[in-house]
């Protein structure tokens, strides 16, 4: 089920912020969920991000079949409330790859110039 | 620490919120993020600035991905796809199983809106009229009011000779001519004066080479044509009316005289014998949903400046507004405008009022010198008359829908106990009364499609099959939904309030309140029908009245023509007289200056008598007659003499007036007082008894009549010999063509003129007498139903007492007791009701019937007498049914 999307699709498009959501929840492995993912993002890029902007990603995200999702148990600190998990789907590894991918071609094709900052 | 005793928590208000519009999928993670969230900050920035955030998430989360609802799953549409098939099948299966109550509903339903949609045809066609024309929200109709000692009289006819600011009254000026020159913002402005309207209307004669036709026409400007939609299809578009001799007509008219509308243009057509006009212009037929209705059109100067007569010195005018113009301000402009031109010493105020031209047709009647009323009246009428039926016919849908209720709430409580929600219920119950509506429709689309013919010969008309446009299908839609709704309605809410419970444990009663509910109503239907049943028998009684009274001259044997050519000249005149006096069936042959069932002229200011005080005036009716006329029209003479050819004097000398002229001008003694009329001085040589000049809207006027057989207008009347009517119309016509062989032959028979005077109150009755027969029906099929469910209900009870010796007369007065109660109920409710619209009614007639009492005795014994058949049918059938089946049942 999950393949004819990939086959269909001939380009990704992923955001940059949908991309950047799509790292931290593969860097938490299994623990992302909404304010964890808003939290680590503010400490890894230190970019203020919003809850809604996180839900609406990885709702978009898991629309695209990058990631998937499992209702966790409750915790007290949520007012025993469940969590929802997200982890990334091997077509969103995939994915990350690919833009890995390309980036590293292009920069190796970078003048040298460019490669290095200028020093201050 | 503080935070132990008060632990922090959110604003409620806004987790409320979010709970609220939040998607019931999405709300425990959001929900739980926030509260996590909110602990964090808690302990970061503290309990305000937290809760400050929190509800700024809150906002934040109203985004398109946080309310949606999870999309219902295909399984789900499959499953309410075959709900609704279950419903419709249960609602099939009901009305096959009570075949007669689904056909008293649906007949009654039918019924209901057959005469909703016929009357809303009829108003639809009401209000078309003078709707088309392409700038018809710029032309006006200007009307006149004129107040003195306290009177205020109103009209569209404008006599404007009287205020051309100058000495002698100029008969050529033109109202429209002078707004134009003087008021801006007034693009056009056109006379129109009709050669046929009442008093002296009558159709005028054409003549091209051997070809003779009578027809009706206006004048007006070129102005008119550019004003009105009326398309002409050849001749001169600019100036269709380019000078005196030009004339305009109908497409009719051009074929009746020549090969095709082209052909006729610049031909010449002779009018009355006396002039000669050359067609302009062809115009296209004027339809019928026109007020002003012309065969053709002839330069308004040709009328002023003679040769061409219109119906009086006044005549109406329309203006058309430049586009920009402003309404309010023209009318500001236009009102003082005769008020500054009046004579000096004129003892009156004058306004002159604009009223949209669109609406004039409806609204023609004055109130206070201010368009109100008219035809209107009748749209408003029927309209309330059709809504009542369709209630009535709801009320039946109603009544039995709850009667049967006990029936299905076997069904509801299963349904409810399988997990049915309530709203799936009433879907249910009004998605059924909504299929019984649309079954209704269907019926009464066909019953429309199959009595439009008729419908159409009944009132007049001309409705094309009516289905065609997109006003007919909304209306449609919202006749079926709305009576889908207002019927089904109380079934729906009661029948899904029930509680399974007590439905299957088989405890269910109606409650007092539902019971007095449908008995309510049942008076109320009944109500509605006595009403207007009532109404019925006023409005014939009083137009039979009209017809039948004692007019004060025999109205048989009449008939009348126009005086008209050569009959104008005196010697021509004289010799028809003798030369038809002379032939079969023809009894007298006499001359009046105005149709004598009909005089509509009433003039004041010519007419002195002896004694009149200063600044006294009454309105007199004036009619000159031939000698013989007294005696033709069998007119008593109450004091004094009649007219006669051996006093010397009496065509230049005598008058005769009516009781009322005597009464009004205050005389005693009136026989060989002087009285004059114009230049006519003269004596009174003889009182008429009073007789009625015109229809009975309006109290008998003073009358002054005296001898003129020379005058050129008016008409020739005739009484023929009884039964031999056919041979006196030969002799007449034969008569008329020696004398007059320029014109046809036409005439009219007084009785018959008579009765179209009050052809609206013909067609009042006609429409009233099927408004109340159908009211009766549905009505009717409503009790019946219901009678017939009590008998059902009480079979065994029925059974019961018979076994123990009741008899049959018991057992139909016990079911049929109860509801002739709320017959008479009803009627008492009905009778002051309707008699209050009726004596209102009854005052525009100034002589009319008595409201008497076996008026609503007949009404209310109608109702009973109905009522009774219709019980007692079910009733006696149920009385006489076998005890034994009844009781074996179960």
């Amino acid at each position: 089920m999950e393949l004819i999307p990939v086959l269909l699709m001939k380009r990704v498009y992923l955001g940059e912020f949908e991309e950047i959501v799509l790292l931290v929840v593969g860097m938490l492995d299994g623990e992302a969920y909404g304010v964890q993912i808003a939290h680590e993002i503010l400490q890894q890029t230190q970019r203020s991000v919003r809850l809604n902007q996180v839900h609406a990603s990885l709702q978009r995200l898991e629309e695209k079949s990058m990631v998937t999702s499992v209702m966790g148990d409750p915790t007290p600190e949520r007012g025993g409330r469940r969590k929802r998990l997200f982890q990334v789907t091997a077509y969103g590894r995939q994915t990350l790859h690919d833009i890995q991918a390309v980036r590293t071609t292009l920069w190796s094709l970078l003048p040298d110039s460019l490669k290095t900052l200028p020093s201050v | 620490m503080k935070q132990a005793s008060n632990p922090p928590s959110p604003p409620a208000w806004a987790t409320r919120l979010l709970r609220w519009y939040c998607s019931p999928h999405k709300l425990e993670e959001i929900e739980g993020d926030l509260e996590e969230e909110f602990m964090y900050q808690v302990s970061r920035v503290g309990m305000r600035r937290a809760r400050r955030d929190y509800i700024r998430h809150v906002m934040g989360f109203m985004r398109p991905f946080a309310i949606k609802r999870k999309p219902t799953t295909p399984s789900a549409s499959v499953f309410t796809m075959s709900l609704y098939k279950h419903y419709i099948l249960v609602a099939l299966r009901n009305m096959l199983r009570h075949q007669i109550f689904s056909g008293i509903n649906i007949l009654g339903l039918a019924l209901g809106m057959t005469c909703c949609l016929f009357i809303f045809l009829w108003v639809q066609d009401e209000r078309r009229v003078d709707n088309f024309h392409a700038s018809g929200d710029r032309l006006y109709s200007l009307y006149y009011t004129h107040s003195a000692h306290g009177e205020t009289t109103a009209g569209y006819a404008i006599p404007y000779f009287m205020f051309s600011n100058s000495e002698k009254p100029r008969h050529d000026a033109t109202l429209a001519e002078d707004l134009l020159g003087e008021i801006a913002g007034i693009q056009y402005a056109t006379p129109y004066a009709t050669s046929y309207e009442l008093p002296w209307g009558h159709p005028m004669t054409f003549q091209v080479g051997e070809t003779i036709h009578k027809l009706q026409g206006s004048s007006a400007t070129s102005d008119f044509l550019k004003m009105f939609s009326f398309p002409i299809i050849a001749g001169d578009r600019a100036k269709p009316l380019g000078d005196v001799s030009s004339i305009a007509v109908s497409r009719k008219m051009a074929r009746m005289f020549f090969d095709s509308p082209e052909a006729a243009i610049g031909k010449s057509i002779r009018y009355e014998d006396v002039r000669d006009f050359m067609i302009t212009a062809v115009f296209e037929d004027v339809p019928q949903e026109s007020s002003l209705q012309f065969d053709y059109l002839v330069n308004w100067e040709a009328a002023s400046m003679g040769g061409v007569e219109f119906s009086d010195n006044k005549w109406p005018t329309y203006i058309q507004l430049e586009p920009a113009a402003d309404a309010a301000a023209v009318q500001a402009k236009v009102r003082d405008f005769l008020e500054r031109r009046k004579p000096e010493k004129a003892e009156f105020t004058v306004a002159l009022g604009m009223q949209p031209f669109r609406d004039q047709y409806l609204v023609s009647n004055f109130v206070n010198g201010v368009p109100r009323g008219g035809r209107i009246e009748y749209v408003r009428i029927f309209t309330g008359v059709a809504i009542f039926i369709l209630l009535i016919a709801c009320i039946n849908f109603m009544n039995l829908a709850t009667a049967r209720s006990l029936k299905r709430a076997k069904e509801v409580g299963v349904r409810k106990v399988v997990g049915s929600s309530r709203s799936h219920l009433i879907a249910q119950f009004f998605g059924e009364s909504i299929l019984l509506s649309f079954l209704a429709l269907a019926c009464s689309l066909l019953i429309v499609h199959v009595l439009l013919p008729g419908f159409n010969t009944y009132t007049g008309k001309n409705i094309e099959s009516p289905f065609h446009t997109p006003a007919s299908w909304a209306f449609m839609a919202i006749l079926m939904v709305v009576t889908g709704l207002a019927a089904g309605s109380y079934p729906a809410l009661f029948l899904s309030s029930l509680k399974p419970a007590r439905i299957l444990k088989g405890i269910l009663r109606f409650s007092p309140g539902a019971t007095r509910f449908r008995k309510g109503l049942t008076v109320f239907q009944f109500a509605l029908s006595i009403m207007l049943v009532i109404a019925t028998l006023v409005v014939s009684q009083q137009t039979h009245y009209v017809q039948t009274i004692n007019l004060g001259y025999n109205k048989e044997n009449l008939l009348y023509m126009r005086i008209e050519g050569e009959m104008g000249k005196f010697e021509k005149y004289a010799a028809f007289k003798t030369q038809a006096l002379g032939m079969p069936g023809i009894a007298m042959v006499d001359r009046s200056s105005e149709a004598p069932h009909a005089m509509g002229f009433v003039i004041a200011e010519p007419i002195h008598w002896e004694g009149q005080q200063e600044g006294e005036e009454v309105g007199f009716k004036p009619t000159s007659v031939g000698f013989d006329f007294i005696r033709l029209m069998d007119l008593k003479i109450a004091d004094g003499r009649d007219f006669s050819r051996s006093h010397a004097t009496d065509s230049a000398d005598a008058f005769l007036v009516n009781e009322e002229a005597v009464r009004q001008m205050k005389m005693k003694d009136p026989l060989g007082k002087w009285v004059s009329a114009w230049q006519k001085k003269g004596h009174i040589i003889g009182v008429l008894k009073d007789y009625h000049t015109h229809s009975l809207h309006e109290p008998i006027k003073p009358l002054i009549m005296d001898v003129k057989e020379y005058e050129y207008f008016g008409v020739i009347v005739v009484r023929t010999e009884p039964g031999k009517t056919r041979e006196a119309i030969a002799s007449l016509e034969k008569a008329y063509h020696d004398t007059n062989p320029h014109y046809p032959f036409a005439y009219q028979f007084l009785d018959q003129e008579y009765a179209k005077l009050y052809q609206s109150e013909e067609i009042i009755t006609r429409l009233s007498n099927t408004f109340a027969l159908l009211a009766i029906v549905i009505s009717c099929l409503g009790l019946l139903g219901l009678v017939m469910y009590s008998a059902e209900q009480r079979t065994k009870e029925i059974g019961i007492r018979k076994v123990l010796g009741a008899r049959v007369s018991h057992i139909v007065g016990l079911l049929s007791t109860d509801f002739l109660v709320l017959v008479l109920i009803a009627f008492a409710v009905a009778a002051p009701v309707a008699g209050y619209f009726m004596w209102q009614w009854l005052q525009q007639f100034a002589f009319r019937i008595d409201l008497s009492w076996w008026i609503f005795a007949l009404a209310g014994g109608l109702a009973l007498m109905v009522a009774c058949l219709t019980i007692s049918v079910q009733a006696l059938r149920s009385a006489m049914a076998n005890p034994v089946k009844s009781l074996r049942s179960e």
